[in-house]
């Protein structure tokens, strides 16, 4: 049986973005792309689980940045058995995550995983649907905000994180899709040279497939966000900065 | 002269002992054989006199302990001496050949032969009073010892020393009833004549006993301890020599690459290279390197010495085994633990203070390297610097377009040696770079340079860490990623030479880069700013009169040699330099190499914070504690706050010196009398 993971690479927030000229969309030249954090949760928890039960770990992805091949390949070098890129005309698009969705549907009926796991959310996808619709086009139960999971015969247990830190355990029959908030360790490091001998030593498979058609709101315009006013740090002897605080709330009228 | 019985029976057991020996022996060769690699023949002639002079003069051991080392020389000349005196007392037993009384080249034999014995007697004597009356090895208590070890070193010890002393005492007594049996004192034998006088008493037939017994208390008591030899740590007589001489003479800066496939790294003792197994029969248990070891120093699990010591027990225990090619356990079951491991700061001080030349380190990293690529958890700090590392190229976790972010407050643009030729193609560093306590630095020494006119350029967001630590920490691809991708930039800039501030890129550029192919001349900025002084491009305005100690950076004052350039500025500013008792090729470690800066030391005491008392204790005068490399701005600024002496001690980068006097900036705190 295998435990499939979606993989999805996101811009990385951490350089800084540029929107294009055309004001849509971002400069794609100067992005970098990471793995979405969660999906990088998600492969662990898929590998613990692994390393418990013995299950085959199937990684999956559309490739739409053109550079998939590196997080499958890490995925690889991290421990998982397969790979599945799936191509086409997606490369150079942003997918919705109904889109995204749809194209992975029939991939993954196709593996019959035990069970899927994403990341719970994106920053593309801040409300976490790839889980539920994925569900909803498999009919598969689905579940978000996990944080551990536990195969059984015929289920899967999972913990899940509520608000206020109150937890509550589940039991899902498989095959079922979840959204990962958190692998129950960090996620492992995976040396360089791994991932070298995952790149020489396995092939990654190809899907093609088509961007669907679909009616989704149309993006008319991206913008940064505005510089929000500076705080400005008061300095020097505590009277000075009384006076400085005294000298503002006056020149505000507040006192 | 012997009697017949006597001498067949010496002559079988003599065959009986050497068969086992030389069983013990080549057990032994197979045993070190099963390493990687192999020892180079070429090296062996090119290094065979010269380290052989070496070892005859003891230089490597009068390295420290200068008393014992004296002890140790006497027992040393005795017993290279002794291989003639136990030849020609052969000869005596055999055909009744003998020296005594003879005139002429003999007797000054003999009179070597006579003083030798006693001083070998007192070294052996002072070596095992100290051993067992001073007990002075001591592990701290979470260093893993094979059970086998506690007692066997004691064990060894007291049979090595026996023999030498039965055997040496033997052989002494013998001279004397010889000399008593002639009836009259040999002056070319002071000593013995002396024994002599006490014999004097004694009848012709008691004499002619004692005469036999001593000489087979000598001689036999040598075949008797031969086949134990393998097994006791007096092998070093042979293996350290071997273990000098076969040393290639390679940087010690410059690791080769893992056994295997070139990334595995050692996880069983079979896994280590040759001459790393050669090193565990080389050892002769001193425990220098423990005493040097900041790690063993500061409380944490790691000794080098018991790393050594352990891998020797393992191999006498199990050498039959071992040698006939069994799968040995995990060195982390035989020989040293996990916690030690990740607490070694690659300061190299034990490889370089090791009398037989045993190089520790190397295991420790070799076991990293295998533990990285088994996907064995890592400190999470180090996991997340090495993630940045490979993605970002910085272990800052920002965005490589930041790291030349500093050039901004410049008032003067920083040339990009990607695009115009320079002279000095400054790299500047991961540190000097992105922290912004070491910015400041950074900036000084880049007005310094423009201020004397030098050409120089930085890559920019091209330059990556250059993984020298990260290559220490085991990661070697990642490693291989960063120097690649260094190398490919250098290799399109023109320049004609590299200047930088860190010592360990310093020692990865000029060590690890020159084994990849980079063939320029690396010097590190205290170089540069040393001959900008001489030179008169940079001119102080003021003298600083104070104080000042420098603490020299592992990679730069141990691994390569660079101790007087930045005494030299130090020097140039005025400042008296008064050294701490560790500096130079000795330095201590101030505990943040070989990635221990990521990671969570959980030492008892911090060595840099060792290193703060050292200097504290030079007297109260001592204003200025010197530095020359970011990563110590870093470690000893905070030092020096947690001991408490931050009112005392002023850390300062030695460029902020040099702006100091040449009137680039003005110090804060003005902690010294300054004159114009
Ligand atoms: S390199 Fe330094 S820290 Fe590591 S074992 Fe040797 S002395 Fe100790
Ligand atoms: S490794 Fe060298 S310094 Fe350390 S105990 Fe052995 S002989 Fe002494």
């Amino acid at each position: 049986m295998t435990l499939a993971v979606i993989l999805k690479q996101v811009p990385d927030v951490v350089e800084e973005l540029a929107i294009d000229p055309s004001g849509t969309d971002l400069d794609r030249d100067s992005v970098s792309y990471v793995v979405n954090e969660f999906d990088e949760h998600a492969l662990e928890e898929a590998l613990l689980l692994r390393e418990a039960t013995g299950e085959d770990v199937v990684v999956v992805g559309v490739d739409t940045t053109g550079e998939l091949d590196q997080a499958l390949y890490t995925a690889l070098a991290k421990g998982a058995q397969r790979a599945v890129k799936l191509v086409g005309d997606v490369e150079g698009s942003w997918l919705s995550t109904r889109a995204l969705a749809g194209l992975l549907a029939p991939v993954i009926r196709e593996l019959s995983p035990r069970l899927v796991l994403t990341g719970v959310q994106a920053p593309d996808d801040l409300d976490g649907q790839l889980a539920p619709t994925l569900g909803a086009l498999l009919d598969w139960p689905h579940t978000g905000v996990v944080v551990g999971t536990e195969l059984a015969d015929g289920l899967v247990r999972v913990r899940k994180e509520l608000w206020g830190g109150i937890m509550l355990d589940l039991e899902l029959a498989t095959p079922a899709v979840l959204g990962i908030q958190a692998a129950r360790a960090t996620p492992r490091y995976v040396p360089v040279g791994r991932v070298r001998q995952a790149m020489r030593e396995s092939t990654i498979e190809e899907v093609e497939v088509e961007t669907p058609v679909e009616s989704a709101p149309k993006l008319s315009r991206l913008r940064a966000p505005e510089a929000a006013g500076r705080a400005e740090m008061l300095t020097g002897s505590p009277s000075d900065v009384v006076e400085r605080i005294l000298e503002i709330l006056r020149a505000r009228g507040l006192y | 002269m012997l009697t017949t019985p006597e001498r067949i029976a010496f002559l079988l057991l003599a065959l009986a002992s050497l068969l086992l020996t030389l069983r013990g022996v080549r057990l032994i060769v197979r045993a070190i054989g099963r390493g990687y690699g192999r020892p180079s023949w070429g090296v062996f002639l090119r290094r065979v006199i010269p380290v052989s002079l070496d070892i005859l003069l003891q230089r490597p051991i009068f390295r420290t302990r200068p008393l014992v080392s004296l002890l140790h020389a006497g027992v040393f000349f005795a017993f290279v001496f002794y291989g003639l005196v136990n030849v020609l007392d052969l000869l005596e037993g055999f055909n009744g050949y003998s020296t005594l009384h003879a005139s002429g080249v003999a007797s000054a034999y003999n009179l070597v032969a006579d003083l030798l014995s006693v001083a070998a007697l007192l070294g052996m004597l002072g070596l095992l009073l100290r051993r067992f009356g001073l007990r002075p090895f001591r592990f701290n208590r979470a260093v893993f010892l094979l059970p086998s070890v506690r007692f066997g070193i004691s064990r060894d010890s007291a049979i090595v020393g026996g023999f030498i002393l039965l055997h040496v005492g033997s052989r002494w007594a013998g001279q004397a009833v010889r000399i008593a049996e002639s009836g009259r004192p040999d002056w070319s034998q002071p000593t013995a004549s002396l024994l002599a006088r006490l014999l004097g008493g004694l009848d012709a037939a008691t004499l002619a006993v004692a005469s036999h017994a001593t000489w087979w208390l000598a001689l036999g008591l040598i075949l008797v301890f031969l086949p134990y030899f393998p097994y006791s740590k007096h092998i070093h007589l042979f293996m350290a020599p071997l273990n000098l001489i076969l040393r290639e003479e390679k940087p010690l800066g410059r690791l080769e690459p893992p056994v295997g496939n070139g990334q595995l790294g050692s996880a069983r003792l079979e896994e280590l290279r040759w001459y790393q197994i050669l090193d565990a029969y080389a050892c002769i248990m001193c425990n220098r390197c423990q005493d040097v070891c900041p790690a063993h120093g500061t409380g944490r699990a790691l000794s080098p010495a018991a790393l050594e010591i352990n891998k020797r027990y393992y191999l006498n225990r199990n050498l039959n085994r071992f040698a006939g090619g069994t799968t040995s356990p995990p060195l982390l079951e035989t020989a040293t633990s996990r916690a030690a491991v990740w607490s070694c700061t690659t300061c190299g001080a034990c490889v370089r203070i090791c009398p037989v030349g045993n190089r520790p380190m190397l295991d420790l990293i070799d076991l990293r390297r295998s533990l990285v690529f088994a996907g064995d958890e890592l400190d999470p700090n180090l996991q997340a610097a090495l993630e940045s590392l490979s993605r970002y190229g910085n272990s800052f976790g920002k965005p490589a377009r930041q790291r030349a972010r500093w050039a901004r407050d410049l008032p003067f643009p920083v040339k990009d040696a990607r695009k115009e030729p320079v002279e000095y193609l400054w790299f500047v560093g991961d540190f000097a770079s992105f922290d912004p306590r070491m910015q400041e630095n950074t900036k000084t020494v880049a007005q310094l340079f423009h201020q004397a006119g030098v050409d120089f350029g930085i890559l920019y967001e091209d330059e990556w860490n250059s993984g020298n630590d990260v290559r220490r920490v085991g990661e070697e691809g990642l490693f291989e990623l960063l120097a690649e991708h260094n190398l490919a930039v250098l290799g399109k800039a023109r320049f004609r030479a590299i200047v930088t501030t860190d010592p360990h890129s310093y020692n990865a550029l000029r060590n690890e880069y020159s084994a990849l192919g980079l063939d320029v001349p690396v010097y590190h900025y205290t170089e540069v700013l040393a001959e900008l002084l001489e030179r008169g491009q940079l001119r102080p305005s003021k003298r600083l009169q104070a104080v000042a100690t420098y603490h020299d950076p592992c990679y730069l004052g141990r691994y390569n040699r660079i101790t007087a350039a930045p005494r030299r500025v130090i020097r140039a500013l005025g400042l008296e330099l008064r050294e701490m008792p560790r500096h130079g090729e000795n330095t201590y470690c101030c505990g943040a190499g070989g990635g221990q800066i990521w990671m969570d030391s959980g030492g008892q005491e911090r060595p840099s914070e060792q290193r703060i008392r050292e200097a504290i204790a030079l007297g109260e005068d001592v204003r200025f504690f010197v530095v020359a490399c970011p990563k110590d701005m870093a470690m000893y600024s905070d030092a020096v706050k947690t001991t408490g002496y931050e009112q005392r001690l002023t850390v300062i980068d030695v460029a902020r010196l040099v702006a100091w006097a040449t009137g680039l900036i003005e110090l804060e705190r003005e902690a010294a009398p300054v004159s114009e």
